[in-house]
């Protein structure tokens, strides 16, 4: 073997690793995410019902939206000219953010905006809901009392699809050739439709993303809490956590699956020995095309934020971010990570604090 | 307030009497060795009074009784009757005003809110018990645990005052399909009956816990088994007359109860229930059980007790919960409430929604509301309860009780009250310490007393 100077030898390429960069301080939880493509504005729905615009190099936020209850999901439509924001009032809202003004106002759902999402193309908006009602004795779910999955015209805001698929309908994706929608619910079944013809392509359920309660009750809980495709369209991702005895304990495994969407095979989900327990609201493709970042909870473990390599399932960096994450992006650069969080709130002397948060991590030891 | 006369003080109580177990599931044996246990029964019958249709009906509409809805894991104040609208602590669900002016409940009480004239509201209640064993003990017995000594429960006190040891109805019956329930599930395999011994325990049933054997065989005509009845009849009869047996009277005293409850078997069958008044009700199992609580009431039954599990204990997925659970409550409330009003019964009737606490005005991070008995609601309506009352309040995000509070005691003396039962009469348990129905002279919440 031929000696080598370690001089000449080419430097080894850094190990994948999300550092925090920056927290930005906002008064109420945040429940979803978008950002800006220059990755210079954060936009965040939260639980006071407020859209705020929030310009990152300053932290400053701003309220330029507003929902009669939690705000639950943002979308930013291309070009970056319009915000469309949902809330558990049902209503989306269409905001052009030139001007600020509300350009159009429809009354989705009787019921909550669980999720929403724009296509990739921004010609649709999908937003999903759902109300569990007791359905049996054993408190199955009812059928829903409205369709529980929309799709609208991003452009005109007219209705396209509405489609009954059984409520709470938790998680909302959109394919990256913008041909097809995925949604999954409470009880962990997912479903494909094809978004020209209106008709369901496929559908499964995985028993592994939710609980039916033994302990203290008799119901389902957890569920499908986000959905993403795999960057080349082959898979689609979801997460949440595994089956519980006692749901309320809020202690299952964090747990992601893979699926071929054409079968609702299941390909891959993580590793044993990778997760603690806890639930993983947030799912990120990296520009990469070849890793993901899964977020939420930590009830018990080391992390509740960890990077992916999305061809063999591995967690190559996982880190325990203090609090709860309830949404994730990553800039498209691909140099940061954008998280959003919820803390624990606190009433002290008649205050609240400040119990929503932003965070910014940089990325390093991944391709642009 | 005078507080009611006692037509029962003192109170026959077994001395030192304990249950141990209570029986989950009602095997005729179990139920023998249990009435043979009591002693003494008295000889009349509902059986019998309900021979004449119209002194029946008239002893239903004068007899009390009392529904408690037992919300276990403790149900938050603020998805139900103490919405804090626009405030951080309200949470994602609207409020919505009531039948009673300037009175509002969470949007997920919409029907109660039609009703909110015939139901009284408690928005002031504060206890010392934050964790769910011993605050279910606080709620369901009114008073803190004084060991060695077992307090009943509240309904085995109303049912050795509401009911009668041979009601072929038992007078205590728990409706609870959940076998677990975590800190329940340890109350429920606990002492129920306390000193007053065995007989006062809940018979329980619902899901998979049924009162079994008291069908008549199949191949024995109402006929055939009418005359073998008879003839033991006849034939204990004068053995119990010719020895002047105790026992032999206790038995026979067992067999008529055994004989009532297999006359009132089908009382137990919710396929027995109108289908109509099924789907009014709703499918779950808790609507199910409320709807059968109150047709267990009409038919003679003084305290039903309807619980399923632990639901109300929302640590994570708060507001996922209480978007199924309390619509079904709310509805719940509002079909029960009417129909005994429909059917002369609410005079009588006492209907009581609580759990043993309330939650947090904040949400942890797991979006769940935590343990809270500082300041939270509970809901009263029917006998001896005044309609269309809502006491007391907490202040601007529902931290602290805003005036006067009330604790277990005041709740105790005024389901007492409201009954005609007297609050502070002795429990006579021989050689035991003195204990009172309720402790400490505690006074009722009056404003809710009619």
């Amino acid at each position: 073997m031929a000696d080598t100077d370690p001089k000449s030898s080419p430097t080894p390429p850094a190990e994948p690793k999300l550092t925090k960069a920056k927290e930005i301080n906002l008064p109420s939880a945040v429940l979803a995410l978008e950002s800006t493509p220059d990755g210079k504005t954060l936009f965040a729905a939260c639980l006071d019902g407020s859209v705020q615009r929030v310009t990152v190099e300053t932290g400053e936020a701003l309220a330029i939206g507003r929902h009669d209850s939690y705000a639950s999901g943002v979308a930013l439509l291309p070009g970056a000219q319009q915000l469309v924001s949902s809330g558990y009032d049902g209503v989306l809202h269409w905001l052009d953010l030139a001007s600020g003004k509300e350009l159009r106002s429809v009354q989705a759902h009787q019921f909550w905006s669980w999720d929403l999402a724009a296509s990739p193309d921004g010609r649709w908006v999908a937003s999903v809901t759902g109300q569990y009602r007791a359905g049996s004795y054993k408190y199955d779910p009812a059928p829903g009392t409205e369709p529980s999955v929309r799709v609208y015209d991003a452009v005109s805001g007219a209705l396209k699809h509405s489609w009954d698929f059984l409520p709470p309908v938790q998680a909302v994706a959109f394919s990256p050739d913008s041909r097809r929608v995925a949604a999954g619910n409470l009880m962990g079944e997912v479903a494909v439709w094809d978004l020209e013809t209106g008709r369901i392509v496929s559908q499964w359920k995985t028993d592994d993303l939710t609980s039916w309660g033994i302990i203290k009750s008799h119901h389902f809980l957890g569920g499908v809490f986000a959905l993403e495709f795999s960057p080349d369209g082959e898979r689609l991702y979801a997460c949440g956590m595994g089956p519980m005895r006692d749901p309320m304990a809020g202690n299952g495994v964090q747990r992601w699956q893979s699926f071929d969407w054409k079968t609702g095979k299941k390909l891959d989900q993580t590793h044993e020995g990778e997760s603690g327990q806890g639930l993983m609201e947030a799912l990120a493709f990296h520009p990469d095309g070849k890793h993901f970042v899964m977020a939420g909870r930590l009830f018990q473990g080391t992390w509740n934020l960890a990077l992916f390599e999305s061809a063999s399932g591995r967690n190559l960096f996982s880190i325990d971010a203090k609090h709860r994450i309830t949404d994730a992006r990553f800039s498209a650069d691909g140099q940061r990570l954008f998280l959003a969080k919820a803390r624990q709130q606190e009433l002290k002397n008649g205050r609240w604090n400040d119990f929503g948060l932003l965070e910014i991590h940089t990325v390093t030891g991944l391709g642009a | 307030m005078t507080p009611p006369q006692d037509p029962h003080t003192p109170i026959p109580g077994m001395a030192g009497a304990t249950c141990g177990q209570p029986d989950h599931v009602l095997h005729r044996r179990k139920f023998l060795t249990g009435l043979g246990a009591a002693g003494t029964v008295s000889l009349g019958s509902w059986a019998g009074l309900f021979s004449l249709p119209a002194f029946a009906q008239q002893a239903k509409r004068t007899a009390k009784r009392c529904i408690l809805l037992w919300l276990c894991g403790a149900p938050s104040q603020f998805e139900t009757w103490d919405p804090k609208p626009g405030r951080i602590s309200a949470g994602p669900f609207r409020s919505i005003p009531t039948k009673l002016p300037g009175v509002h409940f969470s949007s997920l009480m919409s029907r109660c809110a039609t009703i909110a004239d015939k139901l009284a509201v408690v928005r002031c209640m504060k206890t010392d018990q934050n964790e769910h064993l011993q605050g279910i003990n606080l709620l369901n017995r009114g008073s803190a645990p004084r060991p060695p000594f077992v307090r009943p429960v509240l309904g085995s006190v109303l049912a050795q005052q509401l009911g009668h040891l041979d009601n072929p109805v038992p007078n205590f019956i728990l409706l609870d399909p959940c076998p677990e329930g975590n800190e329940f599930k340890e109350f429920k395999a606990g002492n129920w009956a306390g000193w007053l011994g065995a007989q006062y325990g809940p018979v329980r049933v619902g899901g998979d816990y049924r009162i079994e054997n008291v069908q008549r065989q199949a191949d024995l005509s109402a006929e055939d088994h009418a005359s073998r009845n008879a003839l033991r009849r006849f034939l204990t009869r004068k053995y119990e007359n010719d020895r002047k047996s105790a026992a032999a009277a206790s038995q026979n005293a067992v067999f008529e109860r055994v004989k009532g409850l297999m006359s009132c078997a089908d009382l137990f069958d919710l396929e027995k229930l109108p289908a109509k008044d099924r789907e009014r009700y709703g499918p779950g199992a808790f609507a199910q059980h409320t709807l059968q609580a109150r047709h267990l009431v009409e038919n003679g039954a003084p305290f039903v007790m309807v619980s399923n599990g632990m639901p109300w204990d929302s640590h994570v997925f708060h507001n996922e919960i209480y978007q199924m659970l309390t619509p079904e409550l709310d509805n719940v409330i509002f079909q029960l409430i009417t129909d005994l009003e429909q059917r002369g019964l609410l005079d009588s009737t006492l209907v009581v929604a609580m759990g043993e606490f309330g939650r947090t005005p904040w949400l942890n991070q797991a979006r769940g509301r935590d343990h809270y008995s500082k300041a939270w609601s509970l809901m009263l309506a029917g006998c001896g309860i005044k309609r269309g009352v809502v006491v007391g309040g907490t202040d601007a995000e529902g931290a602290e009780v805003d005036g006067q509070a009330f604790n277990e005691k005041n709740l105790f003396a005024t389901i007492f009250s409201a009954l005609g039962i007297n609050p502070y009469a002795l429990y006579d348990i021989g050689d035991l310490p003195s204990f009172r129905r309720v402790e400490d002279r505690a006074e009722p919440i009056r404003e809710v007393l009619a």
